[in-house]
């Protein structure tokens, strides 16, 4: 009984321990968080004096000046369509397509998943050249649509596969036909009965799926040429190489390039964690 | 009969096609396509200035890029970032994700900061790291090391800028691994511990002969994951060294942009394309044969 405690102490010391030293450890991988973020608000005199303290005059006009130079609010229309398209339509078009393969036990069927399965070990990255080719003969170069559709096509493995196994494991058949004694169509059974019951599987690929498509940079600058179809990181890498005197203005510039996916991040943080765990361990 | 033939579960008749094909379409015309064209267009002579009048020239491409210093040197660049990336990853990653499975009253708002640098873009990290890391009066390292005395450190130079940007990787991914650790240590029936512990097997012991072999699943999807993703690595390196200095940190991909895509050696690129494919194909299989075999040596 005595060393039973006893032996808890020690547990509990040990775990005080482990506990001082990794908030350590987090705090000193927060640095260059930190560091970017009050930099924003600092002049570069300051930021070389004083790099890790608090701004002393804090100043803002870097923020008016990065929020101008970068044409943000465009720049975040582009990435903010591209993005919201491109996910879409990966859920919408995986769910159909793992639907009619998980519900077709032929060799058709078998066929098909196989097809969708190569692009997982296709890295996309090696066929930029025949793509740019393919885009432009297509005449869809400098369009949203080309980089919408290179993302679908690149993330659409990733998603039949994860929702054909959740159709196969959780939508129980029996459900389906009694809707279809109902007179119901497959249309009908697909968008009104199974997809409701995604749920779980559409949340883990729209949080896997927006983190790619909003951090791709290739495909755009691959394919948008012209200023106004442009993305943020475009206009991020456009203006830091730009201007190196000022080197203070360039902080607000990287800040409002992450500033959307950190908005996201701190609200959406349990899903997040939880929703690329869950898509790693089963992709 | 017939209609309810149509509709019997398991066959969804015409809607076969109908579902699939919308994402099949895209999927053949921007990912199966250009496969099937890089292959082609490697065993011909097309290049901006010849765009339309294609000859066979046999493997003359493929011999390019062996004699090109530049790609040689791009996929060795390649292969040794992927490798210590995804060594680091797992290094990191493993022991973190099990120390953070512990008790520990913060331990969500530490998940919450380690993971917090793999929602960053990279491209963004890298300018930042730029920053932190430059040799100017205003790179953060050296001026710290500046005010505590110490010489400036060129963290750019031919023979460790690959390491730097490295430093900046390990940085954004080791969260995004430990997250991964988690979720299977969690799955990891707690009565194994208790068992471990009433044979009187300490941490360490506990670690290797209990954890370790039940992470197999995890390791074996970082490590792919990460050796693949990190033959592919771009935007780090486009921020961060443009390649440079000289050809010290060029990658596959930066060669691949510049030679095949911006200067117009379509036809070498593409064979450079097939080479990257036939490596990373080597690798990812090599890995799954000894990933395998370490899985039944421990079972």
């Amino acid at each position: 009984m005595k060393t039973k405690t006893l032996g808890k102490n020690r547990n509990r010391r040990s775990l005080v321990i482990t506990e001082s030293i990794m908030i350590l450890v987090a705090l000193i991988w927060f640095v260059p968080v930190y560091y970017l973020i009050v930099t924003t608000l600092k002049t570069p005199q300051d930021a070389t004096n004083n790099p890790l303290g608090l701004p002393s005059p804090f100043v803002f006009g870097n923020y008016a000046y990065a929020w101008e130079k970068m044409e943000y609010p465009r720049a975040f229309f582009n990435t903010a369509f591209i993005t919201v398209a491109s996910v879409a339509l990966i859920i919408i078009l995986g769910g159909m397509a793992g639907y009619a393969i998980a519900r077709t036990k032929t060799k058709a069927g078998t066929r098909m998943f196989l097809l969708f399965m190569a692009g997982l070990v296709v890295p996309f990255q090696m066929n930029i050249i025949s793509l740019y080719s393919i885009v432009k003969n297509l005449g869809l170069m400098n369009s949203h649509l080309s980089v919408i559709l290179v993302n679908v096509a690149v993330n659409l493995p990733q998603a039949v596969f994860l929702l054909k196994e959740f159709i196969e494991s959780t939508i129980p058949l029996e459900l389906e036909e009694a809707a279809e004694i109902d007179g119901c169509s497959v249309p009908g059974k697909f968008f009104r009965i199974v997809f409701p019951l995604l749920k779980p599987v559409i949340a883990t690929l729209a949080i896997i799926t927006t983190l790619n498509v909003w951090n791709e940079f290739m495909t755009p600058l691959l394919l948008l040429q012209t200023r106004d179809k442009g993305v943020i990181l475009q206009e991020v890498s456009r203006n830091i190489g730009q201007f190196s005197t000022d080197w203070t203005a360039m902080f607000p510039m990287m800040m409002l390039g992450v500033a959307p996916l950190i908005i996201f991040y701190i609200f959406m943080q349990k899903y997040i964690i939880s929703g690329v765990a869950a898509g790693a361990v089963k992709g | 009969m017939k209609k309810t033939r149509k509709f019997y579960p398991g066959t969804l008749g015409k809607y076969f096609l109908l579902f699939i094909l919308p994402a099949l379409v895209i999927y053949l015309i921007f990912s199966i396509l250009p496969f099937v064209f890089t292959f082609f267009y490697s065993f011909t002579n097309y290049t901006d200035m010849n765009p339309t009048n294609l000859n066979f020239v046999g493997f003359t491409n493929y011999i390019k890029v062996f004699n090109t210093p530049i790609m040689r040197k791009a996929i060795l660049n390649s292969v040794i970032y992927a490798f210590v990336m995804t060594g680091m990853q797992t290094l990191l990653g493993l022991p973190l994700a099990v120390i953070l499975d512990k008790k520990l009253k913060t331990r969500n708002v530490m998940r919450a900061v380690f993971f917090f640098p793999a929602v960053f873009s990279a491209l963004i990290v890298g300018y930042l790291w730029s920053y932190i890391m430059s040799s100017s009066d205003y790179g953060l390292i050296n001026n710290l090391l500046h005010q505590l005395g110490l010489g400036t450190v060129n963290f750019f130079g031919p023979k460790n800028a690959l390491f730097s940007v490295l430093i900046s990787q390990i940085w954004q991914w080791t969260g995004w691994g430990m997250v991964i650790f988690l979720a299977n240590l969690q799955s990891i029936p707690k009565d194994l511990y208790e068992a471990a512990e009433i044979d009187g097997a300490g941490g360490l012991k506990r670690f290797f002969k209990v954890t370790l072999p039940l992470m197999a699943p995890s390791v074996k999807i970082v490590v792919i994951t990460g050796l693949v993703g990190g033959m592919k690595v771009f935007d780090i390196i486009y921020s961060m060294t443009k390649g440079g200095p000289g050809d010290a940190t060029e990658t596959v991909m930066t060669v691949m942009m510049r030679q095949g895509v911006s200067k117009g050696f379509y036809s070498t690129g593409a064979a450079f394309g097939v080479i990257f494919f036939i490596v990373v194909m080597l690798i990812s299989t090599l890995i799954t044969k000894l990933m395998g075999k370490w899985s039944e040596a421990i079972s």
